[in-house]
């Protein structure tokens, strides 16, 4: 209650009235012989006097005082018959003076009051309102922590969604390498199984026909009958054919078997299972693996052109390097374009590696050509492209603190133009799987 | 009410004059002084201090005993109505029991007084009073001035609210007690809703009035 002042608050006669101040306008009418004074309260308690109050004195005044409309206590004055008159005047300027006193102080008491309940009552709004905002500062505070929370959640989820994506698309392209390879390595190895195939039923008629060689010198004296039955052997096993078609079956299984071997190595260049870190790569030599294990989707009417330039070594994780190239090969022969030609073209201006793919496909169209390097932008129908390949080839370039970009008109064609700054050996690389 | 002291049989009522500034609400309280003889009447307290006008206002206590015994303090304020001075309002607008909003009738001052009555309802709020039901009384002073707003318009604006609405002259005193017997009325209504004054402490609301104005009443109920 001591702080919670309400402007009105009744006031008691001790807050607006002294006894020091009571007593000294008491004491004018103790000089003027009085032989008692008092000041009581509204209840009849006394406030301060002076002199025994013995009753029966003639001369006895006891005047009422108000406050705020409301009787607050009573001046006393007692004293002889004789001093009557005298004591009546000095009772009434006491009377008087009290008042005065009372009004003023009731006054400044109202003021203080006052003004220490608006003081008081502007510091508690501002209090209030710096809660307030203090509350409303945590509840941002604890927005925005959840908020950054949430983002970077959200961000872990894309980064994993991205990955995720970024591995499906490499999935992809095996996919779509493991088909064409898969016909590639079938096709010699058909043939080289049927040619062991054949090769065993040979060897099984020379074995039989050597074995008659044998058992017929093996005997002292060879009969004309036993060379009529050799060469009769000789005919039904249709050697002369088996000899001459050996020599063919082992060259063509030979070839096959080397194709095959071929096919592996290339794989195993492109996808460079040998070398996980970063190396030294000649760009040409990158794009020769890209293009070689792409060789089977490029269909017999396209044409590739190379248009090499001598390059100096670029610092890179060359698996990655090929992806990229890849993805932009992959596109262009996967226009459906007859008569494609896909022209590659390498050079190296002051710092930089300059790589062009061209072809003279459909191009893309001016509404898409800014969206072409965002995930998941594909026009290609559902299971076809995953919008990922140029994100990917984006990704990997910029790692390497390069450029991808394209030049393209409906109809016209397109470009893919890569710059790779070549001595940037320390730029970190990001996005690829750890 | 400030206060309601069952000991000492005492309850403390506040009522406030509100309004823009210079609207008459001193003017109101230091004619109500001069017209009304009442026994109760106590000193009117005008602070008005000129290096702190953060505590501007005028009290005008009036003091009256019930039947039972009853002691009823009735404390008139005026607040400031500088816009500034919108702490020294609240605190004392703070339990009131009742409100007489003067407005000042100039044209001109259309804005003010319309400012000072959405400050009024606002404060009244930040207090905790509902405007609803806080006794309250809108008095259109100055009627005694050109280029003042048409009664006809004051009773368009004004009639459909309910709120009473007197036409006073606060220099001429035309009006002032009327205002404060309406107000008066309308706070023992309400106080006598939870204190039952007539019916516990044998003070009807003629007896009250008339004994705070020290006269008969200039309006029935
Ligand atoms: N050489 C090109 N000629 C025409 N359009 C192309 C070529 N390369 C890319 N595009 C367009 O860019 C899109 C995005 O390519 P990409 O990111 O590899 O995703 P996807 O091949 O899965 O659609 C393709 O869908 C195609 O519309
Ligand atoms: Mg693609």
């Amino acid at each position: 209650m001591d702080n919670e002042y309400i402007i009105g608050s009744d006031v008691k006669l001790k807050d607006v009235l002294r006894e020091a101040d009571a007593m000294q306008l008491l004491q004018n009418a103790a000089k003027a012989g009085a032989s008692y004074g008092a000041v009581e309260d509204a209840e009849g308690e006394i406030l301060c006097h002076f002199g025994p109050s013995p009753d029966g004195h003639v001369f006895n005044i006891k005047k009422p005082f108000y406050l705020e409309g409301e009787i607050a206590g009573y001046v006393v004055i007692k004293g002889d018959g004789a001093n009557g008159p005298v004591l009546k005047a000095v009772g009434e300027a006491a009377y008087d003076a009290l008042n005065i006193v009372l009004k003023s102080n009731h006054r400044s008491l109202l003021a203080t009051e006052t003004h220490r309940t608006v003081i008081n009552r502007s510091y508690e709004e501002l209090l209030q309102t710096c809660n307030m905002l203090k509350e409303s500062e945590i509840k941002y505070r604890d927005l925005a922590e959840n908020l950054e929370r949430q983002v970077s959640r959200r961000n872990e989820e894309l980064k994993q969604a991205h990955a995720k994506l970024l591995h499906q698309e490499k999935i992809v392209s095996i996919g779509q390498l493991a088909a064409g390879i898969a016909h590639e390595i079938n096709n010699p190895l058909g043939y080289i199984l049927s040619n062991i195939n054949t090769l065993k039923q040979y060897s099984a008629k020379m074995k039989e026909m050597l074995a008659f060689f044998r058992d017929t010198l093996s005997k002292t004296e060879v009969s004309d009958a036993d060379r009529e039955a050799a060469n009769r052997k000789w005919l039904q096993y249709k050697l002369d054919h088996v000899l001459s078609d050996v020599d063919d079956l082992i060259r063509e299984s030979i070839g096959g078997a080397e194709r095959v071997k071929k096919i592996v190595s290339d794989l195993r260049g492109f996808s460079h299972i040998d070398e996980t870190h970063k190396a030294d790569a000649d760009i040409n030599a990158e794009i020769d693996r890209t293009l070689s294990v792409l060789a089977h989707e490029i269909p017999g009417d396209a044409g590739v052109v190379r248009d090499y330039r001598p390059l100096p070594p670029f610092t890179c994780d060359p698996a990655g390097i090929c992806q990229a190239f890849f993805n932009i090969i992959l596109n262009s022969l996967q226009t459906g374009k007859e008569g494609l030609k896909l022209v590659i073209e390498t050079r190296c201006v002051d710092d930089h590696i300059i790589i062009l793919f061209s072809d003279n496909g459909p191009g893309i169209p001016e509404k898409i050509i800014n969206r072409i390097f965002d995930p998941f932008f594909t026009t290609k129908e559902v299971g076809k492209g995953t919008g990922m390949g140029l994100n990917v080839t984006h990704e990997i370039v910029t790692s390497y603190g390069g450029t991808v970009n394209v030049e393209s008109r409906a109809g016209e064609g397109a470009t893919f133009i890569i710059t790779l700054p070549v001595n940037t050996k320390q730029k970190p690389q990001i996005k690829k799987e750890e | 009410m400030i206060e309601y002291d069952e000991l000492e049989n005492k309850m403390v009522l506040k009522l406030v004059y509100y309004g823009p500034a210079l609207s008459g609400k001193t003017t109101n309280l230091l004619r109500l002084y001069d017209l009304l003889d009442s026994e109760g009447k106590g000193d009117l307290t005008v602070l008005d201090t000129k290096d702190d006008r953060t505590i501007f206002f005028d009290l005008l206590p009036f003091f009256l005993v019930a039947p039972s015994g009853l002691k009823i303090k009735l404390k008139v304020f005026t607040v400031p109505g500088q816009v500034k001075h919108d702490a020294t309002r609240k605190a004392v607008l703070q339990r009131a029991d009742g409100v007489v909003f003067i407005a000042d009738s100039q044209l001109s001052e259309e804005t003010n007084n319309f400012e000072s009555f959405r400050n009024l309802e606002e404060n009244l709020r930040f207090v905790g009073l509902d405007i609803e039901k806080v006794p309250l009384v809108v008095q259109f002073n100055k009627r005694d001035l050109n280029n003042i707003v048409a009664e006809a318009d004051i009773k368009k604006t004004w009639g459909p609210t309910g709120v009473p609405v007197f036409m006073a002259s606060a220099v001429e005193g035309g009006g002032i007690v009327e205002t404060f017997e309406k107000l008066a009325g309308l706070t023992y209504s309400s106080i006598d809703k939870r204190y039952h004054l007539s019916e516990k402490h044998g003070l009807d609301e003629n007896t009250f009035v008339r004994t705070l104005t020290g006269r008969t009443r200039l309006h029935g109920q």
